[in-house]
């Protein structure tokens, strides 16, 4: 028997990330500085979250310039999407236990 | 992970999915109503050859295509990008529906349904939005547009006098929902 909570993927459950995955997935895209905006992280802190999501097939991350600037636009990848939506299945069947009187 | 640290994650996805969606969402509402207006001037304008028609022709796209370079460009520099499909779904499955209104009301001689088929029809497209964006707003304004049509309809006013209220309610809404969005942007800068 395992414990419902190994269930959660250990790349998303982060709450950084968590956040990332949700702006995206109400979106086509979101630039780096939106992201960093509304989540109110550092952009070195953004970086790292951004990098795992990348390195797990999560997020794709396309770098141009526009308008003579430098501009980072972050993509959700379906598996992703699909990943989102597990994760806060996953935690809200831990709630309802907790709710029912199961132990998370 | 404690049962805090659960609600806590749950919660931040939540918020940082209610900004994501009001980020976005807002010029979208202007485009749709541009175009209502433009399918209920057309479809209530009864020879394809008026001077009237001509101009909602061509105005009607020409607006909302302009709204849309406008959203598109603000989406652009505020940093997050919606896909269009879903709104250009509403807003062509909207004028289609309202022109064949007007057409069948005018073919089978029922004016309630010439007069007032597209914009029960505009009304059903804002209740679309209204779902597809979480509005409360919307549903308000797809509430009172339709409210304000049915009691129209009871007044049993003639057709020019009714044109011109159908056209007023439209225009009003179209220009109080222009005033808020300038009111948010200025918000924004």
């Amino acid at each position: 028997m395992t414990h419902p909570s190994s269930a959660l993927d250990d790349t998303i459950h982060q709450r950084v990330r968590l956040g990332i995955l949700a702006v995206l997935s109400e979106s086509r895209r979101a630039d780096f500085g939106y992201l960093k905006d509304v989540l109110e992280v550092t952009a070195g802190n953004l970086s790292q979250h951004l990098a795992i999501l990348e390195e797990a097939g999560h997020i794709q991350i396309a770098k141009g310039f526009e308008d003579k600037r430098s501009r980072t636009w972050v993509t959700v990848t379906r598996k992703g999407r699909a990943a989102l939506g597990s994760e806060v299945a996953t935690m809200r069947a831990l709630l309802d236990g907790i709710g029912s009187g199961q132990r998370p | 992970m404690n049962a805090d640290e659960v609600r806590e994650s749950l919660a931040f996805s939540e918020y940082a999915r209610k900004r994501a969606r009001e980020d976005m969402g807002r010029p979208w509402l202007a485009l749709v109503l541009l175009a209502s207006l433009s399918v209920v001037s057309l479809s209530l304008t009864d020879a394809a050859t008026s001077p009237t028609a001509l101009f909602w022709v061509f105005a009607g796209p020409v607006g909302a295509g302009a709204i849309a370079l406008y959203a598109y460009r603000r989406n652009r520099s505020s940093g997050i990008d919606s896909s269009p499909l879903a709104y250009v779904a509403i807003t062509v499955g909207l004028l289609t529906l309202a022109y064949t209104a007007g057409k069948i009301g005018f073919a089978f001689q029922v004016p309630v349904v010439a007069r007032f088929g597209p914009a029960f029809v505009a009304a059903a497209g804002y209740f679309a939005l209204a779902w597809i964006e979480r509005s409360r707003m919307v549903a308000a304004i797809s509430f009172a547009l339709l409210a304000v049509t049915v009691a129209i309809i009871s007044f049993d006013l003639s057709s020019q006098q009714s044109k011109a209220l159908v056209f007023g309610l439209y225009g009003i809404t179209l220009l109080a929902v222009g005033f808020g969005l300038r009111m948010s942007r200025k918000q924004l800068l």
